[in-house]
């Protein structure tokens, strides 16, 4: 990568990250490019293993690549690594604070670290913690833990964040909070890169979405463009009826319900329900939906699981969850 | 979660990145508030090594005792306040994964483990120099050659630092600390039973830094060496060989520390 440009927050090319050596040696990520726009939020989709957290160290610096470039903010994120850090932030899926800190005292000791940082009062109010300022990090929930963890994240005002899954362990009030400030932050000016394992997440901050599998990216664009070309589906349960021809859809019958893939599913499910009409049947339990990003990204992971060549465990990422 | 701007500072006064010392003393300021919040951890640390000078009102004045006793509070400084709080701090805050959060922000690995030396060398050091006037006051000599006495105690804390970090990479976890701090801790009393081994044994038991310490403080403090009573000038060249000691024991720490350094626990 001998060009770097000046749009992207994060370039990423050929990039690979091995665990262990000679017969252990596992390859977590496996070529992976990543191009990140500033100013913009980046989601990091992916099965358990597929390598997001791994991608992510490496790309905070706090890892090495095997192989391939990392450039953030143009900049090598080793070699480069004080100036750097002084323009990002981030937040790890698993980190610690001193339990024995108060909230107010652990935000003075990063702020002593940092360039330009906010102010302890109002970094406490940025993250609803102002109550919690003389709690001890140990008489934190979880949740109030992880909002300090991002309040120190955010406390030097980064130009470009990571966020390895922020709102686990949040309540969905929490999360949503998160969310508006993820949001914010983006509208400020920054970039965001994060990974998350609720795809409702992806889908509400995300201007664009990489999904990994086994340590590639094997698709990206806007949540739009992720869907588009992806089968809607109509499904009810059996009705002992043989179906009509559906234009552009096929049928699958199975022990209890029917299931239709339809590639447009306005005109298959108008002629259905025509049909259901005129022969008076009813279609008990019909739902219809049209392709999402839950359906896109299981078809995925399905694949990824027939792969027998897929990492199961290389690294610590959740399960992904999908949110209903 | 207020409206507080979030994106990053685009305009306003110029940057200001704190310097490297500000990095480390606001996190060593962090470090010794934990030290001193842990009760046993900060009764060990300031109460110990004051203990053995206690020995000296049992007879006032024998140099004999005060060897001993003030040897033995320059141990419990290094051993107390230093290496084990150190090596156990180390060992928490990588599990908890404190450091690895530490090392996401500006702060570099080396400001990182300065500041969290910081505060027990701190209170060794206070410790060291408190035990000074608590001697002469309890019948012992006023120190030969005080500036030997200040190199011992610095090199006595890089050693025992060093020694805490390569000490806490092959520790699992801070239970396990009790066991593993044990060769550093007999590496450093040993030198106390030389006096009644053979000779080749002796002279083997000389080279630990534990006997190296006991030969400087006879030298700098009570100017003694071997019976032989030595002049201020006299004390820098019958230092030489502990100095030497000591020194070769620090730096082989710290070239372990170096090379072992773990930042997260293993899994």
């Amino acid at each position: 990568m001998t060009n770097t440009r000046d749009d992207l927050a994060v370039e990423v090319s050929g990039l690979r990250r091995s665990y262990g050596s000679g017969k252990d040696a596992f390859e977590a990520v496996r070529g992976l490019d990543l191009a990140v726009e500033r100013g913009t939020i980046t989601a990091l989709l992916g099965t358990n293993g597929a390598g997001k957290t791994s991608t992510l160290e490496v790309i905070e610096g706090l890892a090495p690549a095997t192989g391939g470039e990392v450039r953030v903010l143009g900049l090598d994120p080793v070699a480069d690594r004080r100036r750097v850090r002084r323009r990002t932030g981030v937040l790890l899926q698993r980190s610690g604070f001193a339990a024995d800190l108060t909230v107010a005292e652990t935000l003075r000791m990063w702020g002593s670290t940092v360039t330009s940082p906010r102010s302890v009062a109002e970094s406490l109010a940025l993250l609803d913690l102002e109550h919690r300022a003389d709690v001890r990090v140990s008489g934190l929930s979880g949740g109030e833990q992880r909002r300090l963890d991002l309040a120190c994240t955010l406390m030097g005002h980064p130009e470009l964040v990571f966020l390895d899954e922020p709102s686990t362990g949040l309540d969905p009030e929490s999360r949503r909070r998160v969310w508006r400030l993820v949001e914010d932050l983006r509208d400020g000016g920054a970039t965001v890169l994060l990974t998350t394992h609720y795809l409702e997440e992806a889908e509400r901050l995300s201007d664009r979405i990489s999904i990994m599998d086994a340590g590639r990216v094997v698709r990206e664009g806007t949540p739009a463009e992720i869907v588009e070309g992806h089968p809607s589906h109509i499904e009810f349960e059996n009705v002992g009826a043989t179906l009509p021809p559906l234009p552009g859809a096929s049928v699958e019958v199975g022990h209890a319900r029917t299931v239709i893939s339809a590639s447009e599913l306005q005109p298959a499910l108008t002629a259905l329900l025509t049909w259901a009409d005129a022969q008076q049947v009813t279609l008990p339990g019909l739902v219809a939906r049209t392709a999402t990003l839950e359906s896109v990204f299981l078809s995925i992971a399905d694949q990824g699981h027939a792969d027998p060549g897929a990492p199961a465990d290389a690294t610590t990422d959740h399960d992904l969850e999908v949110a209903r | 979660m207020s409206t507080t701007t979030t994106g990053p500072a685009t305009t306003g006064p110029a940057p200001s990145t704190p310097s490297a010392t500000a990095r480390v003393l606001g996190l060593a300021r962090a470090n010794l508030t934990l030290l001193l919040r842990n009760k046993l951890t900060a009764g060990y640390a300031l109460v110990l090594p004051l203990l053995p000078l206690a020995l000296l009102l049992v007879d006032r004045g024998n140099e004999s005792l005060v060897l001993t006793s003030v040897s033995s509070a320059l141990l419990m400084a290094f051993l107390f306040p230093v290496f084990y709080n150190l090596l156990s701090a180390t060992v928490t805050r990588r599990d908890e994964l404190v450091l690895k959060r530490m090392r996401t922000g500006e702060v570099s690995d080396v400001e990182l483990l300065v500041s969290l030396a910081l505060p027990g060398a701190g209170v060794a050091a206070v410790m060291t120099a408190l035990a000074v006037p608590v001697s002469i006051a309890l019948g012992a000599p006023v120190p030969t050659n005080p500036l030997l006495y200040v190199v011992l105690v610095v090199v006595g804390i890089v050693m025992f630092t060093a020694f805490a970090f390569w000490t806490a990479a092959w520790t699992r976890n801070a239970e396990a600390a009790q066991m593993t701090s044990f060769p550093v801790i007999f590496l450093a009393i040993l030198g106390s039973i030389g006096a009644v081994l053979p000779e080749r044994a002796a002279r083997v038991v000389e080279l630990t830094p534990g006997a190296a310490m006991e030969s400087l403080i006879g030298i700098g403090w009570l100017g003694l060496d071997d019976d032989r009573t030595l002049s201020f000038a006299e004390t820098w060249a019958a230092a030489a060989e502990p100095t030497l000691v000591m020194v070769a024991w620090a730096v082989l720490a710290l070239v372990l520390a170096q090379r072992s350094m773990r930042w997260e626990p293993r899994h």
